[in-house]
C-alpha cells in the first residue's frame, strides 16, 4: 500500500514539474504588416517568415513563436495599412514587424508602439522617418545601392551605344510610385549611378519627367540640350500594371530610347506588356534594353525570351528569415543592427546558377 | 411657315435622338484622337492602336454586360473585383490542378454567371436594392479571390507554354523579314459582340424586357410577362460578360493580383452611361456603350503621351461623365 502511494506522489511530483517547466517555456507571438500580397515578392517573404519560425518552433520542441502576416489588397492602400498597424498593436504582440506604404501616416502609432514597449523590426523599405527608437532594425536591401546595381547591369550593354549616337539617346525609368521609400530609393540610386558613370565618360546628363525624381537625385545632371544622356523618370497615378505599360509604352515609343528600367516588379511588368505590342525591346544592337528589378513568372520569362535583358533580384525569402531573427532577438531583450540582405544583377546567362536562382519565385 | 416650323421641329427632335447622342460622342472620340495624333509623333504609331485595343477589350466586354442591368435600373458593382477573382481561379486551375486552358476558360465564365445569376435572384425576386446586393457580391468576389489562391498572384499560359494559344483570340503575331507585327484581331470579335448584343436588345425579348423593366415594370406585370425571370437573365448576361473580360483581362496582363479590380467598374458603368445608358433605366444601347469605351481608352491610352498622368484621365473622364449625364437628363426631360 505505502509503495502505491509512494508511487502516486511519485507520479503527481513528476506531473507537476512537467507542468511548471511547460508554463516556464517562452513562446512568442510576432504580428506582421507588410506592404500586401500583389506581387510574388511579397509571397517569398512570408514564405523565408514561415519557414524560419519552423525551424525555430522544430528546435525548441513546442510552438514557441506565432505570427499573423498581413498586408494591404494595394500598395497605394495607405488607410487600409493603418488599419492593419492598429489592428496589430491591439494585438500586444512580443514584437512587430513592419513595411510601411507611406512615410508619414504611421507617425502617432510607432509612438503608441514605443508607449506600449512593443519594439519593431521593418523589413524590406522598413519604416522611414519614425521616431527614434521605435524601429529597432531593419532588414532590408540597400534600395538606394540595388538602383545602382540595376544601372550598372545596363550601362555594360548601351555604353558602347551611347558613344556611337550622334545625338542623345534617352534612358526611360518606370517608377510605381514617388512616395515608397523602397521604389524611390531605388529610382534615385538608379539615376545617380548613371550620371557618375556618363561622368567618367565626360557626358551630361539631364534628368526629366516626374518631379520628385528630377529634384531628388544628388546633382550633376545638366541641361536637356546639353546632355548626351536624357533619363525621363515617369509615374502613374496607381500602382497598376495597366497604368505603368501605358507610362512605358510613351518610353518606348520615343525615337531616341535605348534602354528602359522598371524599378520594381509592377513596373518591370508594365515594361513587358507595354513591349507585347510594340516588340522593340530585346538584346540586339538595335533593340531597346530593358532592365526590370525583383522576379515573377513574367519577369523570368521575359528574360529568358530575351526580351528583357536582365534584373536585380532582392533576397525575399532571406528577408522574411532575418526579420523572424531579429524579432526573436528583440523581444529576448537582445541588442539588434541593421541586416542588408543583398542583391544581384541577373540575366539569360545566370538566371540559372544557384545563388541567383535560389531567389528567384514565381 | 409651315413647312420652316416642321423642319425645326424635326431637327429639334433629330437632336434629341439617340442616334444624334452617339454621333456627337463619335466626334468626340475622333476630336479626343486627333488632338494627341497632332500633339505627339509618338501617338500616330499603328502600334498605339493596337495598345488601345489591347486595354479597351476587358472593359468593353464588362461595359457590354453592365448595360444590361443599368437599363433595368439596377447596377453591377460586383465586376471589377469579379474579374480578377474569376481570372485567379482559372489561372489556379491551370497551374496548381493541371488543368488545360479550354475548361479552365470554362469555368472562369461560369462562375461569372454564377455570381451573376445570385445578384439577379436577389435583385428581382426578394427586390433588395441592386446597389446593396452587388456592393455586397464586390466584397464578397475580392474576398473570395484571396481566400481561394490563398493571397498568391496567377499567371495564365505565355510564351512557348500548353494553352498559351489564347492569347491570339485576342491579337495575332504577323512575322514578316522586318520583324513582328501585331494584328489586334481581338476587335473583329468585339464588333461583332457589340452588333448581336445590339440585336438581343433591341429586338429580342432578353433586351425589350429589360428596357420595359427600367422604364415600367409594373405595367409589364400586369400584361402577364414573367417579370423575375427576364430581370434575372440581365444580371446572368452582366456576370457572363464578366467571365469573358476576366480571360481578356488573363490574356493582355500577364500577372492577376489579389485584391485588385476594385474600380474597375467604374470605369464600364461610366462608359456606359457616357454612351447614352440612363442611370434611372428604360433606355440605352449597346453601340453607344461601345463608343463610350472607346472615348475612355482613347484617353487613357492618350494623355501620357502628351505629359499627363492618369490622373487627368480620371479627372477628365469625371467630366465626360457629368456632362453626358447631364446632356442625357435634358434630352429625357425635354421629350417628355
Amino acid at each position: 500500500m505505502k509503495k502505491v502511494l509512494v508511487l502516486i506522489l511519485a507520479l503527481i511530483m513528476a506531473l507537476s514539474m512537467v507542468t511548471v517547466a511547460t508554463a516556464e517555456q517562452p513562446t512568442y507571438h510576432f504580428e506582421i504588416v507588410s506592404k500586401g500580397f500583389q506581387s510574388t515578392y511579397w509571397q517569398a517573404v512570408l514564405k523565408g517568415a514561415e519557414a524560419e519560425i519552423e525551424v525555430l518552433n522544430g528546435e525548441a520542441g513546442y510552438e514557441m513563436i506565432t505570427m499573423n502576416f498581413v498586408g494591404p489588397d494595394s500598395e497605394s492602400d495607405i488607410a487600409q495599412q493603418v488599419q492593419q498597424f492598429q489592428n496589430a498593436l491591439n494585438a500586444n504582440p512580443a514584437a512587430i514587424g513592419f513595411a510601411a506604404v507611406d512615410q508619414q501616416a504611421f507617425m502617432e502609432l510607432l509612438q503608441q508602439a514605443m508607449d506600449a514597449g512593443i519594439p519593431i523590426i521593418g523589413f524590406d523599405s522598413g519604416v522611414p522617418g519614425a521616431p527614434e527608437g521605435a524601429v529597432y532594425a531593419n532588414a532590408s536591401t540597400d534600395n538606394y545601392y540595388a538602383g545602382g546595381v540595376a544601372a550598372e547591369g545596363m550601362w555594360a550593354k548601351i555604353k558602347d551605344r551611347i558613344a556611337a549616337a550622334e545625338g542623345a539617346v534617352r534612358i526611360g525609368e518606370v517608377n510605381q510610385d514617388a512616395t515608397g521609400e523602397s521604389v524611390t530609393q531605388r529610382g534615385l540610386g538608379f539615376i545617380d549611378k548613371i550620371i557618375e558613370l556618363a561622368g567618367a565618360e565626360g557626358w551630361g546628363v539631364a534628368v526629366t519627367g516626374n518631379e520628385f525624381y528630377v529634384n531628388g537625385n544628388k546633382g550633376g545632371a545638366v541641361a536637356e540640350a546639353d546632355a548626351k544622356i536624357i533619363i525621363e523618370a515617369r509615374v502613374p497615378s496607381q500602382t497598376t500594371v495597366e497604368l505603368c505599360a501605358n507610362e512605358a509604352a510613351v518610353l518606348l515609343n520615343a525615337a531616341d530610347t535605348i534602354a528602359v528600367f522598371g524599378s520594381n516588379q509592377t513596373a518591370a511588368e508594365g515594361v513587358v506588356a507595354a513591349d507585347g505590342n510594340l516588340y522593340v525591346c530585346g538584346t540586339g544592337d538595335s533593340d531597346i534594353i530593358a532592365v526590370g528589378f525583383d522576379s515573377g513568372a513574367t519577369l523570368k520569362a521575359a528574360i529568358r525570351d530575351g526580351v528583357m535583358y536582365g534584373a536585380v533580384t532582392q533576397a525575399p525569402v532571406g528577408i522574411g528569415r532575418v526579420t523572424i531573427d531579429l524579432l526573436l532577438a528583440v523581444s529576448n531583450g537582445e541588442t539588434v543592427a541593421d541586416t542588408d540582405t543583398g542583391c544581384a544583377f541577373y540575366t539569360a546567362e545566370n538566371i540559372d546558377n544557384e545563388e541567383i536562382a535560389q531567389n528567384l519565385y514565381d | 411657315m409651315e413647312a420652316k416650323l416642321a423642319g425645326r421641329r424635326s431637327a429639334s427632335s433629330f437632336v434629341r435622338s439617340d442616334v444624334f447622342q452617339r454621333l456627337v460622342i463619335l466626334a468626340a472620340v475622333v476630336l479626343v484622337y486627333l488632338v494627341f495624333f497632332a500633339a505627339s509623333p509618338s501617338f500616330r504609331k499603328y502600334t498605339t492602336v493596337v495598345q488601345i485595343c489591347s486595354n479597351m477589350y476587358y472593359l468593353l466586354l464588362m461595359a457590354i454586360g453592365v448595360t444590361f442591368p443599368l437599363i433595368t435600373g439596377g447596377n453591377d458593382l460586383s465586376m471589377g473585383t469579379g474579374l480578377i477573382c474569376y481570372s485567379l481561379v482559372g489561372s489556379f486551375l491551370i497551374r496548381i490542378n493541371g488543368w488545360s486552358i479550354w475548361p479552365a476558360m470554362l469555368v472562369t465564365v461560369l462562375m461569372g454567371v454564377a455570381i451573376g445569376t445570385v445578384n439577379g435572384l436577389i435583385v428581382a425576386k426578394l427586390e433588395l436594392p441592386p446597389f446593396i446586393v452587388t456592393l455586397s457580391a464586390m466584397m464578397f468576389c475580392r474576398g473570395m479571390g484571396s481566400v481561394l489562391t490563398n493571397n498568391f498572384s496567377g499567371t495564365w499560359p505565355d510564351g512557348a507554354e500548353t494553352g498559351a494559344w489564347f492569347r491570339s483570340i485576342f491579337k495575332i503575331v504577323l512575322r514578316t523579314e522586318s520583324g513582328r507585327t501585331p494584328v489586334p484581331l481581338g476587335i473583329v470579335w468585339m464588333v461583332l459582340l457589340v452588333i448581336i448584343m445590339e440585336f438581343v436588345l433591341k429586338h429580342t425579348r432578353v433586351g425589350r424586357y429589360a428596357i420595359a423593366i427600367g422604364s415600367n415594370k409594373e405595367a409589364l406585370k400586369l400584361s402577364g410577362v414573367s417579370v423575375v425571370r427576364w430581370h434575372v437573365l440581365a444580371y446572368i448576361i452582366s456576370g457572363f460578360f464578366t467571365g469573358l473580360a476576366a480571360i481578356a483581362y488573363a490574356a493582355t496582363f500577364s500577372n492577376i493580383t489579389p485584391g485588385q479590380g476594385a474600380g474597375y467598374e467604374l470605369n464600364a458603368i461610366g462608359s456606359a452611361i457616357i454612351g447614352g445608358t440612363a442611370m434611372t433605366g428604360g433606355s440605352g444601347s449597346i453601340v453607344g456603350t461601345f463608343l463610350g469605351v472607346l472615348l475612355i481608352s482613347v484617353l487613357q491610352a492618350g494623355l501620357p503621351f502628351i505629359g499627363l498622368n492618369a490622373d487627368w484621365q480620371l479627372l477628365i473622364t469625371g467630366c465626360i461623365l457629368l456632362g453626358a449625364v447631364t446632356v442625357d437628363m435634358m434630352r429625357h426631360s425635354k421629350r417628355a
